[in-house]
């Protein structure tokens, strides 16, 4: 059974009486494992594809399964569980809680996982271990370098051991030494079995993975090996 | 997320924003402190009255008092001998509701002190019962008693001010067993009342009379401050006896007759009782009626009703318009927070957990702006005592701290409520991508 099963599904948006096709019947499976990149220009709907598969929106038709859940029509609250419980997400932004040092940065998921206190500490300094800020567990985003912000938001996104994870390009805001080692680590992370979707525009990014889709105008234009 | 984690959020919130926390908190404090010192006023107000009504005889005193006939009476004034002290055998055997009688006789007189210094009292012969029904306590010596009254005995009860003007530099027991003179008759004193005022009066400056010498003020307790009370046969036999009319003890005119009522639950039955034995002695005339305090009690009762639902209301007032305060400066902060909001999304909060984290750090807010409230209520009334000193002194009570703080907490939960229903209802995506 795969872990993504998108048939058919669409995206419509309503501006007034416009309607907006960002996504047009895209058909799409991933399994466990894969190591994939989405790529297309800005416009092309690969954001919100992103964001379908990411449980962070529901789609308008179509059918989409994830990690066995149905969320063809789904309410907030479900999609909020599905994403709490089998998804991780790593922004370009970095998108870490400004307020929060290290290790309650990682923790967060598991707040809303219901996790109790004292076995989120331990699992949040654990993984920020693994991703190497053993030392830095009680520094703020603010005293960190782009390139630890981006392993803190890794940390975060494995702390509740996601299914998938996915990166909406991860080294956008990082220079290309730093960007290498983030890209290396989500190649290592594969290695271990975990399902990588990273969006990007840049070819190179998408040459390091295993399986392109490339999107177009709300439709899937061609996937490739490279 | 359970409650206490968004107790910890909410706290550092407001910590993170010391300046528009207690912005946002200054119209909580001044609603609760506005709450607690209306309170602590009306509280004062109505534990002062009660002490005062009690310290007057309290709801159990009732005077028979004499009253204009009726018109189709008239003709039978002079069957009816008025008050006497048949009143007070009759009640004894009729009325065993009614626990204490006192019938009273009063004359002025010049009372004197050995020394020289005299001055004109209204002299009261009095039976023990008097200082029962009155409440009077002792605070030295003894009161008179049943043999005084059957004796006759030269004993003498005297008031306060009495003690103080005759005999300024002794204490109260100093003062036991000194001779004073009544119309130049000898009489011992053997008991001394203490100082009857409100609670507050010796922190007030005894205020000098005004010109004229008239005192600003009614004393309500300048009758039991004044008292000469002697006993009623005493009384009788050395002052009254030989006025006209001629009477005997048991048929002379009384000038006054107070009575007190054994069980207050009982109140009707008592008094319809005493009406029926006192049918009897005045033959059926209406000359006399029963003068109690209810009225009286149930008008004070409802204007401090009054004052209290009234201050209430404007304090309430004044946390309603704090709570509005709380809810701007929440909306302001869920606006500039709504990237945090989308990445607590992302991560798999439910609106539900927004909603509650936005609530309880309103509630927060409001929480620490009522305990300040409470420390600002202290200085409040401390500012209310300077600029208007009053009758009877505010009283804080650990109910209306806690009733103020609830209130200030309730009306943070209901002003959290719109701003975190907006805050839950934020779209993940759009949150995520908002500058």
């Amino acid at each position: 059974m795969p872990l993504v099963s998108l048939q058919g599904v669409s995206k419509v948006y309503r501006v007034g009486d416009q309607e907006i096709r960002a996504l047009d019947h895209i058909d799409l499976t991933i399994d466990e494992g894969e190591f994939i990149a989405i790529i297309g220009p800005s416009g092309s709907g690969k954001s919100t594809l992103m964001h379908l598969l990411g449980c962070l929106d529901a789609p308008t038709g179509g059918q989409m399964v994830i990690c066995g859940n149905d969320l063809s029509k789904a309410s907030p609250n479900a999609l909020a569980a599905v994403r709490n419980r089998e998804i991780g997400f790593v922004f370009q932004a970095f998108n870490l809680l400004p307020k929060l040092d290290v290790v309650s940065n990682i923790e967060l998921p598991l707040i809303y996982a219901g996790v109790p206190a004292r076995e989120r500490r331990e699992r949040a300094e654990k993984v920020a271990r693994d991703v190497g800020l053993g030392e830095r567990l009680n520094n703020r985003p603010i005293q960190l370098s782009g390139g630890q912000c981006q392993r803190v938001a890794i940390g975060r996104a494995l702390v509740n051991n996601p299914r998938i994870v996915f990166g909406d390009e991860p080294t956008g805001n990082l220079d290309s030494t730093t960007g290498e080692m983030i890209l290396q680590t989500f190649k290592d992370l594969n290695a271990v079995g975990k399902t990588i979707v990273l969006v990007t525009h840049d070819p190179a990014i998408a040459a390091r993975t295993r399986r392109v889709i490339e999107i177009r105008d709300g439709r899937i234009l061609r996937e490739y090996a490279p | 997320m359970n409650l206490f984690m968004a107790l910890q959020i909410g706290l550092r919130e407001i910590a993170a924003h010391k300046f528009r926390s207690i912005l946002s908190m200054l119209g909580i404090i001044l609603g609760v402190s506005s709450l607690i010192a209306t309170m602590s006023l009306t509280n004062g107000i109505e534990k002062g009255t009660r002490v005062f009504m009690e310290q007057l005889g309290g709801l159990e005193y009732i005077r028979v008092v004499n009253k204009d006939i009726s018109n189709q009476m008239f003709e039978f004034w002079n069957l009816s001998p008025g008050r006497t002290l048949r009143d007070m055998q009759i009640l004894r055997d009729r009325a065993p509701g009614i626990s204490h009688i006192s019938p009273e006789l009063n004359f002025g007189a010049v009372v004197a002190a050995g020394g020289g210094t005299s001055e004109r009292r209204n002299v009261r012969g009095v039976y023990p019962d008097h200082f029962v029904v009155n409440k009077h306590v002792i605070a030295a010596g003894r009161f008179l008693n049943d043999l005084d009254v059957e004796r006759g005995t030269r004993s003498v009860v005297i008031g306060d001010t009495v003690a103080r003007s005759l005999w300024p530099d002794l204490s109260p027991a100093q003062i036991l067993g000194k001779i004073l003179l009544i119309n130049n008759s000898p009489f011992e004193v053997v008991g001394v009342l203490p100082v009857y005022q409100r609670e507050d009066g010796n922190r007030r400056p005894r205020r000098t009379p005004r010109f004229g010498g008239q005192q600003s003020r009614w004393d309500p307790f300048r009758e039991k401050n004044e008292a000469v009370l002697i006993p009623f046969s005493t009384m009788f036999f050395e002052f009254r006896s030989g006025s006209f009319p001629l009477d005997s003890v048991d048929s002379v005119r009384l000038d006054a007759l107070v009575l007190r009522i054994g069980d207050l639950t009982k109140f009707r039955s008592t008094i319809a009782q005493a009406r029926a034995a006192l049918d009897i002695t005045h033959r059926g005339v209406d000359d006399y009626d029963l003068e109690t305090r209810e009225e009286w009690f149930d008008r004070t009762e409802s204007s401090i009703r009054a004052t209290r639902l009234s201050g209430g209301i404007i304090s309430a007032i004044s946390l309603v318009v704090g709570s509005i305060g709380i809810m701007n400066i929440m909306l302001a902060s869920i606006t500039e927070r709504v990237r945090e909001i989308g990445i607590r999304l992302a991560v798999g909060a439910r609106g539900r957990d927004i909603f509650i984290q936005i609530i309880i750090e309103s509630m927060t807010v409001s929480f620490f702006g009522g305990v300040l409230g409470v420390g600002a209520a202290f200085g409040l009334i401390e500012i209310l005592k300077a600029v208007a000193p009053m009758d009877y002194p505010p009283m804080i009570t650990f109910g209306s701290i806690l009733f103020s703080v609830g209130f200030a907490v309730l009306a943070g939960f209901l002003s959290g409520i719109y701003p975190a229903l907006r805050a839950s209802r934020l779209n993940p995506i759009s949150a995520l991508r908002y500058e």
